[in-house]
């Protein structure tokens, strides 16, 4: 195993916006290619800073994240965009275009990438296929239903066929049938060799998973366990999800 | 593949367009609006311009001499003359038989004027000096100088009037066109560059979350920036056509009045038909300027990675 070249390492990675505020603290663990994490804890545990830190929305104020075991604090600026492509990214609120149809939204992705108009009608729908909304191409994120708009996010986080797919609370505003859908995607993607990391407070997800867990706690890692269970405990501050629906992207 | 995202960016800017509809229609009509009023203002005063150089070759002081001076004479006051070299730029001589010969020359098919000067019997004309000053203000110094000179005996009579009110009326008229023209012109150019620095901030304040979600599927800064920019550039290019459309109309309707007050004898409408490219180019390159730079402002502050 040793000689596997980790896809991300995070090295004593901590962040804070100023001395009060420290989201990590001295958080360490490496992730090989096409293993299936997920990060648990509470709000505020600081799951989404590592997720932000792995697609460079944000950048360590100490230690160092490591994608392929290039620094990823060393991309030049210019490239990014580049680099995004290699990270597929499903959220909670679904972020999908409003303005555009399911077919618009995924097409973007390889618009941005200079692809040919040909090898989008191509490719986009042989995804939408595979996500199970070969029917939906031409319908907005308005016209449809939540579990189906994350389905159209994940299907364009697959577009590029990214290394790693990062999904935070993807099933946060879904009900138990289409979070039981967007599990079962991402377990096949997973199949495939993608590497997933799945940021979630939901407990019968990460039991029924049995993959790694790494828990998070106030910023530092309490525990990681190659097929662990939920054991985030509510804290202090109590466990409130957070109120973003789809009309406010 | 740089062509293919060049053409959707600038489908993208297009659609903005459409769908800011009255917006984009305001931003033009300000624009155009703007846009007009400077190529107005500066097109009166490169033409004012034309239309004095022309007329400034028309005045001069004519000294004529009573008709017993004497060449030799004349030639001395003229020398005279000829060593202020700050107020005089040049003075020509012009025998009495040289003015005949062009005044017939001139009105030699009248038939009364021929039969009276068939009468007089001799040539009723003087000789005389036309002196043309380096500039225009200094007519009136120079006939007073030779008014009270030593000379002032052998001249029969000084004409430097001739053609001063005009040149003084269109004088005013070029430096009113030309002041009024900067001031109008910069406020214009203030409103126009601020209101297109709104309906761009608009835009893109409503593709603000946008922004954010393109970027994490791998758009860059420039692709991102390109839609805003082409929608800037629509702005600036039809709202240069529209001004030049309107100045051709009018410089046509003014044509009449003008007729032959340019130096080659044309209008101002076949001067402005003569230098419609320069003017065109001119307006086309102030729109685009101003549009995409106020574009390039109202985008900075939404595009960090």
């Amino acid at each position: 195993m040793s000689n596997v070249v980790p896809i991300i390492r995070f090295d004593h990675v901590s962040k804070h916006f100023s001395e009060e505020q420290r989201v990590l603290s001295d958080v360490t663990f490496t992730l090989l290619p096409g293993e299936f994490l997920s990060l648990v804890g509470v709000s505020g545990a600081g799951k989404s800073t590592v997720l932000k830190l792995i697609y460079a929305e944000e950048i360590p104020s100490e230690g160092e994240v490591y994608f392929n075991e290039r620094p990823i604090s060393g991309i030049n600026r210019k490239h990014l965009p580049f680099f995004r492509r290699n990270i597929g990214t499903v959220f909670q609120d679904f972020k999908l275009l409003p303005n555009r149809t399911a077919f618009e939204n995924i097409a973007y992705a390889l618009e941005v990438d200079g692809r040919e108009t040909e090898e989008i009608h191509r490719e986009v729908p042989e995804i939408l296929e595979i996500v199970g909304l070969g029917d939906k191409a031409g319908q907005y994120p308005r016209e449809l239903s939540g579990g189906e708009q994350q389905r159209v996010s994940l299907a364009r986080a697959l577009i590029h066929r990214p290394k790693v797919i990062v999904a935070d609370e993807p099933t946060g505003n879904l009900d138990p049938v289409s979070t039981q859908e967007i599990v079962k995607l991402l377990l096949e993607i997973n199949s495939f060799g993608t590497t997933i990391i799945l940021a979630t407070h939901n407990k019968d997800i990460v039991d029924n998973l049995n993959r790694r867990v790494i828990t998070l706690e106030r910023g530092r890692i309490v525990s990681d366990e190659a097929s662990g269970k939920y054991t985030a405990k509510p804290s202090a501050a109590p466990n409130v999800p957070r109120q973003v629906s789809p009309k406010n992207i | 593949m740089k062509t293919l995202k060049l053409w959707r960016t600038f489908h993208e800017g297009m659609t903005n367009v459409r769908r800011n509809g009255w917006l984009s229609f305001a931003t033009v009509a300000i624009l155009s609006l703007s846009l007009f009023i400077i190529g107005l203002s500066s097109f009166v005063a490169y033409s004012t311009h034309l239309v004095l150089t022309n007329i400034k070759d028309k005045v001069n002081v004519t000294i004529s001499f009573n008709q017993n001076v004497s060449e030799e004479r004349i030639m001395e006051i003229k020398g005279t003359l000829e060593k202020s070299t700050r107020e005089v730029s040049s003075v020509e001589y012009i025998p009495r038989e040289q003015a005949l010969a062009e005044f017939l020359a001139q009105n030699g098919n009248d038939e009364s004027i021929r039969k009276a000067l068939e009468e007089i019997g001799e040539n009723p004309l003087f000789s005389s000096l036309v002196v043309k000053a380096t500039d225009p203000r200094y007519y009136e110094v120079i006939a007073e100088a030779v008014q009270s000179s030593s000379f002032t005996d052998d001249i029969s009579r000084i004409n430097y009037a001739k053609n001063k009110k005009i040149f003084e009326r269109i004088q005013l008229i070029n430096r009113t066109a030309t002041t009024a023209g900067l001031t109008l012109g910069s406020i214009f150019i203030a409103v126009a560059l601020i209101i297109t620095f709104y309906t761009m901030y608009i835009t893109i304040h409503s593709h603000k979350q946008e922004f954010e979600i393109m970027r994490l599927v791998g758009a860059s800064n420039l692709y991102m920036k390109m839609p805003f920019i082409f929608e800037g550039l629509f702005y600036g290019v039809v709202s240069s056509i529209i001004a030049s459309v309107f100045l051709l109309t009018v410089s046509r309707s003014l044509g009449p009045i003008t007729e032959g007050a340019m130096p080659l004898g044309g209008s101002t409408a076949s001067l402005f038909l003569h230098h419609f490219g320069i003017i065109f180019i001119g307006l086309l390159a102030l729109g685009i300027i101003l549009t995409t730079l106020s574009a390039s402002l109202a985008i900075r502050r939404y595009l960090k990675i």
